[in-house]
């Protein structure tokens, strides 16, 4: 409970690099509320995952209410409300995607990585013990000519079969 | 003799030269020549008259005429925007990660050319948030057209002032819907809009827009390059006869068809519109399997194809009238082997979840829909049998009622009845404010109608059974989810 609570107070502020970036991205727009989903995956970059205070220094930035950053922050899968893992592992399992085995190295990576599936209320089922990942589904990655496919923070793997899930693992834990 | 196809390159052409996404590269393959040409030979109105000269249809998903759409750009009111969508979200869609992630430059130029006919200054380019690379690859792109002068202010001395911005989304589908796209440009949650007003008279902000998917922006410049005769010659032009006299109905250019699931080569081809089924599985190196049970011909959302219509061709008149789609040309292609109850429980969890929920017949059926095909899935689907009364000669060989029994498929009949409630598949109606709805009800039921032997199958076996190609489905003659398709004359030996 305690912790929660210093949670939700430590302050949140861009660092020096961000805040350049945002003050360019405020002036793409006619109106500031128009540069929320930019500034949130900044925000998101630097801070891990949005919390509390993230939104409401989101909201005087962009001078709209909390409860709107809120409002979008739950409507977009990308943005996360709880901690995740280093390595967020996404997994498409969309048709092109099952037609071609996807479920195959889904369940290769939840017995490898020990853990379950994430879902959009709670991550933290998805998280491994060490919190170095976040095991997902998605929806369609577009990337249906080279399924499976699956995406690790920003970089796609395609053509996926057990063993090269087992080579990027051990990639990722050294 | 079957003619061999070959892919006719025009978007994708340099797509494979090493560093195309930078300038110089791109500046040898006539990169911006055509832009160029545009601003030094023609007025921005006979550019607008040439798109509609072209016949060149919105790749995005709807078909609809370019052209058109900017006539509807009222002329007196500014700013006016241009809206890039690159949200490509449709399962079996991924051409326009490849134009973003190694041809950015051809984009651009795109939307000079746009920009110049519309007297638009302002251009946001929607990315999916998904699309790192190629977002990283399409700021680069962007950066140096500003460094070598051709975006900003007082483009090449004529005066022209453009800016490009992307715009990441946040993996939300339904923002691939123009107006959702507008509303999530403008930092709300994507839900779409009531249309009217549409976009092109009050978009985002407010003020008139263009929402102009990647591919049909990437088209424009090979439509001023090369010009409208060039273009036209591309593809079939039909004849709508349903007005008098009959009115041209062109599917010109070239599509780039995104094919997936059991082929052997997938990937995506550039082709020129209106070749059929089969030959578009040929050219992808041949079907994995023995036999095409299935192709889903325009992304996840388009109404199934059987095995009966595989000579249906792939251009947005032919599949209008043969009761589907071409939407994104994404196509997926499913052998003997593939279960169809199976694959439509795939494409209804991906509803039930990207379903915006604003309105209640789709934030309720989509999950409704999921769960009644879950349940026939897991064998547990719900059926009834009655004894119908009919008059015949009985067991005992007099006249009488002959007890015949009759199965009832309740979860069947409750599937089309919930789906056909999001939106009418029959009447084409919706009960929603987006195409959403229609996108769920559509594979939903063309996929029950059409499958129904093997939907029966799972919930009379209590399992999922897969029957081979020639049981699971029901010819046309004998079904009504089919129609006559359309195959022009004029056409027929290209």
């Amino acid at each position: 409970m305690s912790e929660e609570l210093i949670q939700i107070e430590t302050p949140f502020a861009f660092n020096e690099e961000n805040q350049r970036e945002f003050d360019e991205l405020i002036g793409r727009y006619p109106i500031k509320e128009a540069a929320m989903l930019p500034t949130l995956h900044l925000a998101q970059r630097q801070a891990g995952y949005i919390t509390p205070a993230v939104m409401k220094y989101v909201a005087e930035q962009l001078e709209v209410t909390v409860m709107k950053v809120k409002d979008v922050v739950t409507f977009y899968p990308m943005f996360f409300e709880e901690p995740v893992g280093e390595y967020v592992i996404r997994v498409c399992h969309t048709l092109p995607c099952a037609l071609r085995d996807c479920k195959v190295v889904l369940d290769h990576l939840k017995a490898k990585l020990d853990t379950d599936i994430a879902s959009e209320t709670n991550l933290a089922k998805g998280t491994t013990a060490d919190g170095k990942f976040t095991l997902m589904k998605v929806e369609c990655l577009a990337s249906c000519d080279v399924a499976p496919v699956i995406m690790v923070n920003d970089d796609l793997y395609k053509n996926l079969t057990p063993e090269k899930v087992d080579e990027l693992l051990a990639k990722l834990a050294s | 003799m079957i003619k061999k196809i070959e892919e006719r390159r025009i978007l994708y052409e340099h797509l494979d030269v090493p560093d195309i996404n930078t300038f110089d590269v791109f500046r040898q393959y006539d990169g911006y020549t055509r832009f160029e040409k545009a601003i030094a030979e023609y007025q921005p109105d006979d550019i607008a008259k040439m798109v509609m000269d072209s016949g060149l249809k919105g790749r995005g998903g709807a078909g609809f005429s370019t052209g058109l759409k900017w006539s509807f750009v009222p002329k007196d009111i500014k700013p006016c925007y241009l809206c890039c969508n690159a949200d490509e979200s449709e399962p079996g869609t991924f051409s326009n990660r490849y134009v973003l992630e190694k041809n950015p430059h051809l984009l651009i130029e795109g939307i000079l050319i746009c920009c110049y006919a519309m007297g638009i200054e302002t251009t946001y380019i929607y990315i999916r948030g998904e699309f790192t690379l190629g977002k990283k690859m399409l700021d680069a792109a962007i950066k140096e057209a500003y460094e070598k002068g051709y975006l900003g202010k007082d483009i090449r001395g004529t005066g022209l002032n453009v800016d490009i911005y992307s715009h990441p989304g946040a993996g939300a589908y339904i923002c691939g819907e123009e107006t959702g796209l507008i509303e999530s440009l403008e930092g709300k949650r994507g839900q779409p809009r009531n249309k009217p007003p549409f976009p092109a008279v009050e978009g985002v902000f407010m003020k008139p827009t263009v929402v102009q998917n990647v591919e049909t922006l990437c088209n424009l410049p090979f439509i001023v390059g090369n010009g409208v005769e060039w273009y036209t010659q591309m593809g079939p032009t039909y004849a709508d006869t349903r007005s008098d006299p009959p009115t041209p109905d062109p599917n010109t250019g070239t599509k780039l068809y995104c094919i997936s699931g059991d082929v052997n080569e997938p990937g995506v081809y550039e082709l020129d519109l209106g070749l059929t089924c089969t030959e578009l599985i040929e050219v992808a190196g041949g079907l994995r399997g023995e036999e095409v049970k299935a192709v889903i011909p325009g992304g996840s959302s388009a109404p199934i194809l059987t095995h009966y219509e595989l000579d249906t061709r792939l251009d947005f008149t032919s599949l209008t009238l043969a009761k589907s789609m071409l939407g994104s040309g994404g196509i997926i292609v499913m052998n003997e082997t593939r279960n169809i109850v199976d694959c439509l429980l795939n494409i209804m969890k991906f509803y039930a979840h990207e379903s915006c929920g604003q309105c209640t017949p789709c934030r309720w059926g989509t999950p409704w829909v999921r769960d009644i095909v879950q349940r026939i899935a897991d064998g547990n689907g719900r059926k009834d049998t009655i004894t119908r009364p009919k008059f015949g000669v009985a067991e005992n060989g007099r006249w009488g009622d002959t007890g015949e029994t009759e199965d009832i498929y309740e979860d069947l009949d409750l599937l089309e009845s919930v789906a056909n409630n999001i939106a009418n598949v029959d009447t084409m109606t919706w009960n929603t404010i987006c195409v959403f709805g229609i996108a769920v009800s559509w594979p939903a039921v063309s996929y029950l109608r059409k499958f129904r032997p093997e939907f029966e199958a799972a919930i009379r076996e209590g399992k999922l059974v897969t029957l081979p190609v020639a049981e699971a489905t029901v010819p046309p003659e004998e079904n009504y989810a089919y129609q006559q398709r359309f195959i022009p004359k004029e056409f027929a030996d290209l």
